[in-house]
């Protein structure tokens, strides 16, 4: 019983690790951001150059692919997205673009393989990552055998929760993407740089994907379309939890990560990845505005 | 108007007699290739006429052109040489075999637990209505619930979305049945009163052209009814609609499920000519893909949808002759997308219509004030709210 409580921590943890950045560009600034799931891979693709490159470990690979993505969504704000606001489906397709554009760039490593130069790490291939030895292996929590890598995703997810909530609820910054979200041109009338503050929170969102690969790089293969299937998922965590939530999304994301990990107990995994798809179209038939939603005007 | 009107059918007229010229000058290999891009042209027939005219934007348009294929598939599976090779005169699928517990009788009926849900199949035509009649279920489920509800925008995106990825897996699943991630293939031919369509004939292109040709007047004669008007209205603002006093979900299931039937004729096509179905027609990004079609070609403009999905499988196939290229033809396309969207969001359509706009206004009286041409406001930037 424990285990597979346990096991759907994990598994809701990971979704939360990617929707928590997709929870600020969407929920936050009604961006349906389609690159978040290259930005996961961009982030796991750091921790691998970093180590071939630059030989530095696997936590100092945290903060650096927090930056990079960081300043990649940085830049895709200034370019595509700035040009967007409002046309909340437009932005769906652009950054769809946006992301066979990141994903291509990986394989054919930025275009140098037409000219036969290879850069080790990028291409087609599929990449590994060594994780520290101390984070294999398990522990034993009352009795019961726990995988510490698992844990260590835990561990971090919560903490980029806290780090988040306090960034929005306790800080100006915070203050003003609020107001930003509530209604952009009233904040702007109030003095607020409406351009700079989104280019921070989509970077902000963007760097979050990229710690989120980090995570993923430590127990998934690392591959250029790795991204793709996991923006969906986190799509779906932050519209079940409540656009604009971040209480709900986390909520969603522990919800649908205990379904996840007690359906799969009992059956298979395709079929509990089906039953979590069906609980959402679900939830959305019913409450399309989301578990948590806040009153809006 | 009228100028505009005119080099509308001028356009519809040419596209036709394109395409059913095409076969003069191409060769067997690229007849069956342009064949399959007809069949895309479809598919991009029934996004525009859901996404540019009713302003539903479907991400699971995959669900319905699976749904049509798979239904045909398993009629031509049990048409096919390999479903008979027991020497029985009762067919049954190769894989259905390779699968079957040792022992269990080599009968369609009971081979494995729901295989006798293939049973009609034997009857061709029970496939191809089902081809058409399962699409149109599940639009017609799905679109009573989700629009009696007033869900609307994005939110039906991500159900349809989530509803494709979910059949998706449910077929993945369900091997026995459907040969999982291999899908069906080794199909027989399609036939008609004796007369087999072979893939790479010059009748099986005709079939595709035809059927494009029909969907693509027919959904104009369509969108031009007073039902069409209404559907533009509402997809401009649904709210006005209502208070209007129109029935808005009785319109947007209806086109929805035209929409969903087309798909699913395409699917159903699609296996004459590629011979096969396989669950990767409801991959995410094949649904995605469709909607890239129709919104190059320019997602308000049935016949620009159209040629937006023939233009860029044409290209694409001609760039993937050479194989460096192939890779590099996908990051074009991304490339082109954003910038399509950024700054030619009604796409190639668009293109030709501010171009027969500027003939208009050269030919219109001076002393008269021409009237703008139409831009229809999906294009046009909505309110700030998300």
């Amino acid at each position: 019983m424990f285990d597979v409580i346990f096991i759907g921590l994990s598994l809701g943890s990971i979704l939360l690790l990617v929707a928590l950045g997709l929870a600020i560009t969407y929920g936050a600034m009604g961006v349906i951001n389609m690159a978040h799931g290259e930005m996961v891979m961009v982030g796991a693709y750091t921790t691998v150059m970093g180590g071939l490159w630059l030989h530095i470990g696997f936590l100092a690979s945290l903060p650096l692919a927090f930056v990079i993505t960081g300043l990649l969504g940085w830049a895709i704000e200034r370019i595509v997205v700035r040009r967007l606001y409002g046309r909340l489906l437009d932005t769906l397709l652009a950054t769809w673009g946006v992301a066979i554009l990141l994903q291509q760039a990986v394989r054919l490593e930025f275009g140098l393989s037409f000219f036969g130069i290879h850069i080790r790490g990028l291409g087609p291939g599929l990449q590994n990552v060594k994780v520290p030895a101390w984070m294999t292996g398990v522990v034993s929590i009352g009795g019961d055998q726990v995988n510490i890598y698992r844990l260590f995703i835990i561990l971090v997810t919560a903490a980029l929760t806290f780090v988040t909530w306090l960034l929005m609820f306790r800080s100006d910054i915070g203050i003003q993407v609020r107001a930003i979200t509530r209604n952009p041109r009233m904040a702007a009338a109030c003095g607020i740089d409406v351009q700079r503050i989104n280019a921070l929170t989509f970077a902000y969102g963007s760097g979050l994907a990229g710690v989120a690969g980090v995570m993923m790089s430590g127990f998934k293969t690392v591959f250029p379309d790795m991204g793709s299937a996991m923006v969906v998922d986190g799509f779906m965590v932050v519209v079940v939890g409540g656009v604009g939530s971040l209480l709900g999304s986390v909520l969603s994301a522990g919800l649908l990560g205990q379904v996840n990990g007690g359906v799969a107990a009992v059956t298979n995994d395709i079929l509990a990845r089906a039953v979590v798809f069906g609980l959402v179209i679900l939830i959305i038939i019913i409450k399309p505005t989301g578990l948590f939603s806040f009153k809006g005007r | 108007m009228i100028t505009q009107r005119r080099l509308d059918r001028a356009a519809y007229i040419l596209f036709i007699a394109l395409i059913l010229l095409a076969p003069l000058v191409l060769g067997d290999f690229w007849v069956n290739r342009i064949a399959k891009f007809l069949v895309f042209g479809i598919v991009a027939v029934a996004v525009s006429l859901c996404w540019g005219y009713g302003g539903i934007l479907n991400l699971g348009q995959g669900l319905f052109f699976g749904a049509g294929a798979y239904m045909l598939a398993m009629s031509l599976k049990l048409a096919s040489a390999t479903s008979m090779q027991q020497g029985s005169d009762h067919p049954v699928p190769d894989f259905m075999l390779w699968n079957a517990d040792p022992g269990a009788p080599t009968e369609l009926c009971c081979i494995n637990r729901g295989s006798f849900l293939w049973l009609p199949f034997q009857w061709q035509w029970f496939g191809v209505v089902m081809g058409i009649l399962l699409p149109v279920l599940l639009a017609g489920g799905l679109g009573l619930v989700v629009f009696r509800k007033r869900i609307a925008g994005v939110f039906v995106s991500v159900i349809t979305l989530a509803l494709v990825l979910l059949v998706r897996l449910v077929v993945i699943d369900a091997q026995p049945l459907t040969n999982g991630f291999n899908g069906l293939t080794d199909l027989g031919t399609f036939h008609v009163a004796g007369f087999g369509f072979d893939p790479y004939a010059r009748a099986t292109y005709y079939l595709v052209a035809g059927f494009l040709i029909l969907t693509l007047v027919g959904s104009r004669l369509l969108v031009e009814t007073r039902a069409g008007l209404i559907l533009q209205a509402i997809r401009d603002d649904q709210n006005r609609a209502r208070y209007l006093g129109f029935d808005v979900p009785i319109y947007q299931l209806f086109f929805f499920t035209v929409s969903a039937a087309i798909s699913g004729l395409a699917g159903m096509l699609y296996v004459i000519v590629a011979e096969f179905a396989s669950p990767t027609f409801m991959d995410l990004s094949f649904s995605i893909t469709m909607v890239v079609w129709a919104a190059l070609g320019g997602r308000a403009s049935l016949l620009g949808a159209c040629i937006g999905a023939i233009l860029i499988n044409v290209i694409a196939a001609s760039i993937s002759e050479t194989a460096t290229f192939v890779e590099a033809w996908k990051a074009i396309i991304g490339v082109v997308f954003v910038l399509v969207v950024l700054y030619l969001p009604r796409g190639l359509a668009g293109f030709a219509q501010d171009f027969g706009e500027r003939l208009e206004r050269r030919f219109a009286d001076s002393g008269k004030t021409t009237t703008p041409g139409v831009i229809p406001q999906a294009q046009v930037p909505r309110g700030q709210a998300p």
